[in-house]
């Protein structure tokens, strides 16, 4: 099998500005795109299409939308974005305890018909209390994945079973549940469930109803035994990242560094004040920044383990990426700096490398 | 009324009855864009200003379907149906805003409190009628806080609590900062629900005379009021009535329909079958035989074009100032309206130079 490349859709508005935008101010919107009045809270479709099709172009599978209360919905933007395009794929962050089940499955299974199939899930817990009590939702973190389970088991109920869902747990109860809309793609009939999180309550939910693990970057020795873990029960890994691959790699260093903030005190990680992985992500950058010579976390104690950075040349970035096969990650999640930029680099420079590699292997 | 998946194809009024478009074979239940699509653009050439979208677990979700079809037209309104209780409303307030930047803020919204217990406990709601209305005025007061405010929004109720809710994105249109409400239901509770958190109570029709005082007490307090109905228009009074009576379906079909009815704990389903049990014909425009068949959105108002115009002049001499309508065949009855009834409707209303009704919404 393939690798399989997805990318992070771009923050609204961020493609959208129309001037030519260095790295450091792509991540200055994303890092800036929490504040009220940032243009990522409204979507803006023009910026979006102009960002998917190049994606398209790029051989990217999928992109992940975020959800988040600074942004909008990431089922309808889906919707609006996957009735404009043709062969990507969206993966819709969603948390439960935002909705019924069923209803959620409804809102899915429409979407489905509408897009040729063209969704899937990333099931998240919720990584600030403060942002889950606006949602109305007062669960604390275990207490949030044992509702989780009990979430993607009745829809799962709803898109393996044939019939009735009827379900009693602690947290949902659903009797003689029904719908007649179906999950509709041409190859499948149930969505992917990513599920995300470094704690042990994410990765047994992960096992126990979701497909495929997402979890960020980190080395393949660090990474071998949790992955071997998921693979032997069937679930494929994710790795989320962040990429900035240059001609050489004293180039893709100086990009790296340019986004550091002016002020090295600065942080917009605070308030996840209730995530295993945030913890992880500030006690590994506080170790030490390089974790290889290709992979860095720099960003991490600013902004958060998801900036932990591949980098280097085309060559070293995809001999990285096989490097992860290797050991059974199937899938990525990516972010770049600017974003069109950086998928156009990565369509263009790493992608046919380690596609000309895994065809080698095969034969 | 938007038409169910599929049935913007069907030619009888018999292949469009709920008791078939229930079953979980039926068209109704996949996404017709096709069909939508065709449909909302002669609704914007016919003149209407929204369609409705029904919530059912037999149809595919209506935010969704709203998003898809707004973003293929210009200038057609969703007035989306939703239930309390299927979501957290800083959740629900999200999906809105977003679908409202996206189609240039045409949705509305039509809070329903669900009208079979079966079905909510499918949906995971286990309350009775009245504390459905009960959470569904906690919910739309968080709703309207959260279009309302700046700052983070607390409510602690009894069955919604949300501390510090803020959302970003905002409802954005360009003549509202918040949804048109429309609360449906013929209850107590959902009349004092339209008064206190809706911009306009939907009913059912019923003769002028009946609907009058109703009508009276909603608008001195700010509130519209819609009528829901459906219309068959011919050139003459009895071609309109053979028209209706063709479109009873058999008698299987009445049964399973009536029993429908029957289970129901919602006061408006009773009372339509009521009306169609007892009076047949409400006046001599106004008929409920077909509710026992297709459900009790339809009493339907049926005669020649000057009749129907004049009737629903008559309404909106009352203070009526919406109607959503729906027609077997759905296209062909909305093209009928648009051509032979509207223009008359408009005229009379130029004539008179009195503000216009509301563009009727199929």
């Amino acid at each position: 099998m393939n690798l399989k490349f997805h990318w992070m859709l771009p923050k609204s508005g961020e493609v959208a500005s129309g001037v030519p935008q260095t790295p450091q101010q792509a991540a200055r919107y994303r890092i800036e795109s929490t504040r009220s009045d940032s243009r990522a809270a409204q979507p803006e479709m023009e910026g979006w299409l102009y960002f998917a099709r190049r994606a398209e172009e790029a051989g990217i599978e999928s992109v992940l939308v975020a959800l988040n209360r600074y942004e909008p919905d990431p089922l309808i933007i889906s919707c609006a974005l996957g009735r404009a395009t043709k062969s990507l794929k969206f993966i819709a962050a969603y948390r439960s305890g935002l909705m019924q089940p069923t209803t959620f499955v409804q809102q899915v299974n429409t979407l489905s018909g509408l897009i040729q199939g063209r969704i899937d899930l990333n099931i998240v817990a919720g990584s600030s209390t403060q942002e889950q009590h606006g949602y109305g939702d007062f669960l604390a973190h275990d207490e949030r994945y044992a509702r989780a389970e009990e979430f993607l088991a009745i829809c799962n109920g709803f898109w393996r079973a044939n019939g009735e869902v009827n379900f009693a747990g602690r947290h949902y109860q659903v009797e003689h549940g029904k719908l007649n809309t179906p999950f509709l793609a041409p190859d499948r009939n149930v969505p992917e469930i990513y599920v995300s999180g470094h704690s042990e309550p994410s990765e047994r939910l992960a096992y126990s109803q979701g497909t495929c693990l997402l979890r960020v970057v980190d080395t393949t020795e660090k990474l071998r035994a949790a992955v071997a873990r998921a693979t032997t029960r069937g679930v494929r890994v994710c790795l989320r990242l962040a990429l900035i691959c240059r001609p050489t790699r004293e180039e893709a260093l100086q990009v790296a560094l340019s986004l550091l903030p002016e002020d090295r005190r600065e942080s917009t990680t605070a308030q996840k004040d209730d995530s295993q992985m945030y913890r992880e992500g500030a006690a590994m950058a506080m170790n030490d920044h390089w974790l290889n010579p290709s992979l860095w976390a720099g960003l991490v104690p600013h902004y958060g383990p998801v900036w932990t950075t591949l980098l280097g040349s085309p060559d070293e970035v995809a001999a990285a990426f096989l490097s992860y096969r290797e050991i059974g990650v199937s899938e990525f999640i990516i972010s770049g700096w600017p974003e069109v930029d950086e998928v156009e680099i990565f369509g263009r420079e790493v992608l046919p490398l380690i596609r000309e590699a895994e065809a080698v292997a095969r034969n | 009324m938007l038409p169910k998946g599929g049935e913007v194809a069907m030619k009888t009024a018999q292949e469009t009855n709920r008791v078939l478009t229930t079953r979980s074979t039926s068209p109704a239940a996949l996404p017709d864009m096709e069909g939508w699509v065709r449909f909302a653009r002669c609704a914007e050439e016919s003149g209407i200003e929204s369609v409705l979208l029904s919530f059912s677990r037999y149809e595919p979700d209506t935010i969704l379907i709203a998003c898809a079809v707004g973003r293929a037209t210009t200038r057609l309104k969703f007035i989306v149906a939703y239930r309390m209780g299927l979501m957290q409303p800083t959740t629900f307030v999200q999906q809105i805003n977003t679908l409202s930047a996206l189609i240039g803020g045409r949705v509305a919204l039509n809070i329903v409190a669900g009208s079979s217990t079966e079905e909510q406990h499918g949906y995971g709601d286990f309350l009775d009628h009245d504390e459905r209305y009960a959470r569904a005025d906690e919910f739309l007061h968080i709703c309207h806080s959260l279009w309302r405010e700046d700052a983070g929004v607390d409510f602690a109720g009894r069955y919604c609590r949300v501390e510090q809710a803020k959302l970003h994105t905002r409802f954005t249109a360009p003549d509202r900062d918040s949804p048109e409400i429309y609360v449906s239901g013929h209850s107590e509770q959902a009349r004092w629900l339209a008064l206190n958190r809706g911009s306009s109570w939907l009913r059912l029709i019923d003769t002028p005379e009946k609907l009058a005082p109703m009508v009276g007490g909603f608008r001195e307090k700010g509130i519209e009021v819609s009528l829901r109905l459906a219309i068959i228009c011919r050139s003459t009074h009895e071609e309109a009535v053979e028209a209706a009576v063709s479109m009873l379906p058999d008698e299987g079909v009445r049964a399973e329909e009536r029993s429908i009815l029957a289970g129901s704990d919602s006061q408006t389903l009773k009372s339509a079958l009521a009306a169609a049990d007892n009076v047949g014909w409400l006046n001599q425009n106004l008929w409920a035989g077909l509710v026992s068949s297709y459900g009790s959105s339809a009493i339907t108002l049926l005669g020649s074009p000057a009749e129907l115009a004049q009737r629903f002049l008559e309404y909106k001499r009352i203070g009526v100032t919406q109607f959503i309508i729906s027609g077997w065949p759905k296209l062909d009855e909305m093209l009928i309206f648009g051509r032979e009834v509207l223009p008359l409707i408009r005229k009379a209303e130029s004539s008179a130079q009195s503000t216009a009704v509301r563009t009727a919404r199929f």
